[in-house]
């Protein structure tokens, strides 16, 4: 970030009709700023394994199978501003694979994925800046996707836009990632999150996504109630996750922690895997995969109930680098 | 050489010039004294910065907030294991030996750290300055050992037998045998490396306690190959000193010497030590109390010492002349010259009052009781050769088995003597190394000023320039007087006592340097010098001696002797054809006293003719004739026709 801002600096001095001003390197995150958050709903999928939702005990013993660990982080801050209050945001995605090897993580490969970019709408900061960008070496993603906009626009709307293309960078740097994984490994792989975007991945029998919030939860509302009260252990039968816009993948709740007493999403995943690699053996022995990464806990991270340390780790190695 | 680990710092933990902290994985060789050498990643002045330092504390977390999170991870159960192991690291605090260059002086900036190869603990340790070739003055003290380094720490001979810096200090706990052996590991260092261009050297040892010091001309039982291996790293001949003399007073009844190296296979070194009234008058203040003698006393020691001893003393008070040569002839004058006060109704003579002259004759005549077998009544002497040391000798002088009065006469009276021989360059060598055990007894912190702690103070403070070191242990510095421990430029330390480490003396050390001095190995030692900036830990052989313990198997104590074989064993000393039979037959007439007397003075003499010699001190005596009983003829007989004889 203080390289960019190094750069944009020189380029407020070097050209005042442009119009920027730029900011401190300690602004604060967009991703700690308040969002307009989309309801929480109720989506009905379409059962592979029964007729219904209902739930099972996973058997057998819970035994480590995962072979590494990815996730990826972000980070956006306001760097400048232009013209009537235009935002550019520098935003950093990384991502990383943690392998695992005599129960201890490290890097595949040796490398995360890591990229730096300025966010700003291209048609709005103007092509003079955007000239000057280029010439200094800063990459600039345009938040409009190329779409024509010269209209005014609220500055918050602005950094929203740019939040949201930080973070299709960061699931992008994911994705790149877990396709590599899965062209050159034959080992398990825990995702954090779905993987139904990516197309290599969504389709792998080696890459396991595990879904920790439940804004959207694929039940009919008369299986609410079997999610909600999923046991320790137990899972749900599996359903098929379908989108136009996604693959289709095989999925299933899993509580990993004893609700008891507490709220009744606590300690509850919800797993995908590749439609094609399912079947209710190879359910349950993803189950007792993740049920094994309970220990050791991801505490002092809030979503400790959810998270596996291994993902943990991945965070705590990107926010360490990046 | 592979990079060991990277330095760190922090807002919280900030490195300066003369701390730093590096991290380094979890298998790395590096411990608590590990010496490592720092690259500096930017150059400063044009120069990339090397610091050297010394490991002194370690730390090792996890990413664990609350050890409840462990608990809670594994449901309680211990051996439950994770498939993870949790992020774990290895930080280690150095203090700085050195930056290269010196100047300027700024913290320790980020790099890389390497183990200290062997060139770099001398460069860390500022040895390149005293081990250039053609000015080595390095005496190995033990080896340095880390990973697969292995480095010879030499001391500066300058800096540990003077003249820039002198004394060693050594600590530990008793029992562990660290404290002697490492005397005598270093001692015999000192005799294989000391530079012959700096004069020559020998040592006197006390032997204060036990049979420690008794055996040092005699080989070690056994020496472990890593203790050969350690001689030959540190190029010291693995071989007990060559030339060992002893010292030792005769017991209370005079036969024997009294000392644990008694018996016969080992008397050819071991010298009788006893002193007369002249010698003793010399150092009576260190046997009569300050309370007892006051100013009064004091006077009239000064005048017994200067105007009697040794002169023909005539005064009106005495019947005639006296000269007093012995504790003996001045038992005799004070009777007499009491005696004449008395007929005269005197009070006082020459000032001195009577009261006076009797405390004084009290306190004077009772120190040949109170150190009986050092003090002779007769005055004979027999020393240390003070004017003939011999280069690289060891002069031991037996104390263990002494009244502490008399173990306090001896070394107060052989330092002045060292210490006047060195002054006048007549010792026979230009540097003598006292060795003192129990330096807390004889220089303690506290309690009253004595003529042995004044004695010691002025060595530590003034020795140096004269070539007097003074090597002292003890088990607790800090109840040793701090202006001794204090002038010692070298201090060693084996393993400590934690109390004694609790002390203010040890807060300079880090609690992880602190728990190591406490749980350090026998022969491993912590070095404290003044070129080294911080101490270092290194190890040192076995020495290459009889240990006390083993000596006392292997030689045994001989046998309180009765005076005929007394005798005759000190004789064979000096003429093996002396015999028991003939002991008996030339002694069978003289009471013990006049035998013990006449053996004194021949071993003061050491004449050729030992037999001859000895017969001469005995009384002569004029053999007993036995006369014939004759029948004597009667001078006249009677007529035999006369009755009356006429």
């Amino acid at each position: 970030m203080r390289d960019t801002l190094r750069g944009l600096r020189a380029i407020a001095a070097a050209a005042p009709a442009v119009g920027m001003v730029t900011c401190g390197v300690g602004g604060s995150s967009l991703e700690i700023a308040p969002v307009d958050a989309e309801p929480p709903r109720l989506e009905a999928a379409a059962p592979i394994e029964g007729d219904a939702l209902v739930a099972r005990m996973v058997p057998g013993e819970i035994v480590a199978g995962f072979a590494a660990f990815l996730d990826g982080i972000q980070t956006s801050k306001p760097a400048a501003y232009v013209r009537s209050g235009v935002p550019l945001v520098h935003g950093t995605v990384a991502a990383v694979i943690r392998e695992r090897t005599a129960r201890t993580l490290a890097t595949w490969h040796g490398a995360p994925v890591v990229e730096r970019r300025l966010y700003a709408p291209a048609d709005l900061v103007g092509a003079e800046l955007v000239d000057h960008l280029g010439a200094a070496g800063l990459s600039l993603v345009d938040t409009l996707d190329g779409k024509a906009d010269t209209g005014a626009r609220h500055p918050q709307e602005l950094l929203a836009l740019a939040r949201t293309a930080v973070q299709r960078a960061r699931e992008q740097a994911e994705i790149k990632l877990a396709e590599a994984w899965c062209l050159s490994e034959r080992r398990p792989l825990y995702i954090d999150g779905g993987i139904s975007g990516s197309g290599a991945a969504a389709k792998s029998a080696y890459a396991v996504g595990v879904v920790k919030s439940h804004k959207t939860l694929y039940a009919s509302s008369g299986a609410v109630t079997v999610v909600t009260s999923l046991p320790k252990g137990a899972r749900t039968t599996a359903f098929e996750i379908r989108s136009p816009r996604r693959t289709t993948v095989a999925s299933w709740y899993l509580r990993l922690r004893d609700a008891t007493g507490r709220e009744p999403l606590f300690g509850l995943v919800r797993v995908e895997i590749a439609s094609s690699a399912f079947t209710v053996a190879h359910a349950d022995l993803v189950s007792r995969w993740i049920l094994a990464e309970r220990a050791p806990l991801s505490l002092p991270d809030k979503r400790w109930s959810t998270m596996a340390y291994g993902i943990r780790d991945c965070e705590e190695y990107l926010r360490a680098i990046a | 050489m592979s990079i060991l680990g990277r330095v760190v710092a922090t807002e919280r933990r900030p490195n300066t010039p003369h701390e730093f902290h590096f991290w380094t994985a979890l298998d790395s060789p590096v411990g608590i004294g590990t010496i490592v050498r720092v690259e500096g990643l930017q150059p400063v002045n044009g120069h990339i910065p090397r610091v050297y330092g010394v490991v002194t504390e370690g730390f090792g977390y996890t990413d664990l907030e609350s050890p409840l999170h462990d608990v809670l991870g594994h449901d309680g159960i211990p051996d439950d294991v994770a498939p993870t192991r949790r992020t774990e690291i290895r930080l280690y605090t150095a203090a700085v030996l050195r930056h290269v260059p010196e100047e300027p002086l700024q913290p320790v900036g980020m790099g890389t750290v390497f183990l200290a190869s062997d060139e770099d603990v001398a460069t860390a340790l500022r040895m390149d300055s005293y081990l250039k070739a053609g000015a080595h003055t390095g005496i190995p003290v033990g080896l340095y050992r880390a990973g697969a380094t292995k480095s010879p720490v030499y001391l500066d001979a300058d800096f540990l037998v003077g003249p820039e810096a002198a004394h060693l200090n050594i600590s530990g706990v008793s029992g562990l045998a660290t404290k002697t052996s490492a005397v005598e590991w270093l001692l015999a260092s000192i005799f294989a490396h000391f530079p012959a261009k700096k004069g020559r050297v020998a040592a006197v040892c006390f032997n204060v306690k036990g049979p420690d010091l008794c055996f040092l001309d005699q080989p070690a039982s056994k020496l472990e190959d890593a203790d050969l291996a350690l001689y030959d790293e540190l190029g010291v001949p693995s071989e007990p000193f060559r030339d060992v003399h002893y010292y030792a007073p005769y017991t209370a009844r005079g036969y024997a010497l009294n000392t644990l190296r008694s018996n016969e296979a080992l008397e050819h070194n071991v010298h009788p030590l006893t002193w007369g009234l002249r010698e003793v008058l010399q150092y009576a203040e260190v046997l009569l109390n300050k309370d007892d003698v006051d100013a009064k006393a004091d006077a009239l020691i000064d005048f017994i010492t200067e105007r009697v001893v040794n002169q023909d003393f005539t005064d009106p008070m005495l019947t005639g002349a006296h000269r007093v040569q012995s504790f003996g002839d001045l038992g005799r004058w004070f009777s007499e010259l009491l005696r004449g006060m008395e007929g005269k109704n005197a009070e006082s003579w020459r000032t001195h009052h009577v009261a006076t002259i009797r405390k004084v004759r009290n306190r004077l005549t009772n120190i040949s009781t109170r150190c009986r077998g050092l003090v002779t009544d007769d005055g004979t002497v027999s020393d240390l050769p003070f004017g003939q040391f011999a280069d690289r000798a060891v002069y031991v002088v037996d104390v263990a088995n002494l009244e502490e009065d008399a173990q306090d006469l001896i070394f107060a009276r052989v330092v002045s003597q060292l210490r006047e021989h060195l002054e006048k360059r007549t010792l026979g060598v230009e540097h003598v190394i006292v060795f003192v055990d129990e330096l807390n007894k004889y220089a303690p912190s506290d309690g009253p000023d004595t003529y042995v702690r004044k004695m010691l103070l002025d060595i530590a403070e003034r020795g140096r320039y004269l070539g007097l070191v003074l090597f002292a242990a003890q088990q607790f510095r800090s109840q040793v007087h701090r202006r001794v421990v204090g002038n010692s430029g070298t201090a060693l330390f084996g393993r400590m006592d934690p109390d004694e480490l609790a002390t203010p003396g040890y807060a300079t050390l880090a609690p992880a340097t602190r728990t190591k001095l406490s749980t350090l190995e026998k022969g491993q030692l912590m070095v404290r010098h003044p070129h080294f900036a911080q101490p270092v830990f290194v190890r040192f052989p076995r020495p290459a001696v009889l240990s006390g313990r083993e000596g006392v198997e292997r030689f045994p104590q001989a046998e309180e002797p009765t005076l005929d074989a007394a005798i005759t064993r000190s004789l064979r000393t000096l003429d093996r054809a002396v015999t028991l039979d003939w002991v008996q037959d030339t002694i069978a007439l003289a009471d013990e006293d006049e035998v013990l007397r006449a053996r004194n003075r021949t071993l003061q003499a050491k004449p050729d003719d030992v037999r001859a010699y000895f017969r001469a001190q005995l009384k002569r005596r004029v053999q007993g004739e036995t006369v014939p009983n004759r029948t004597r003829p009667a001078l006249k007989t009677a007529p035999v026709d006369d009755p009356y004889g006429f």
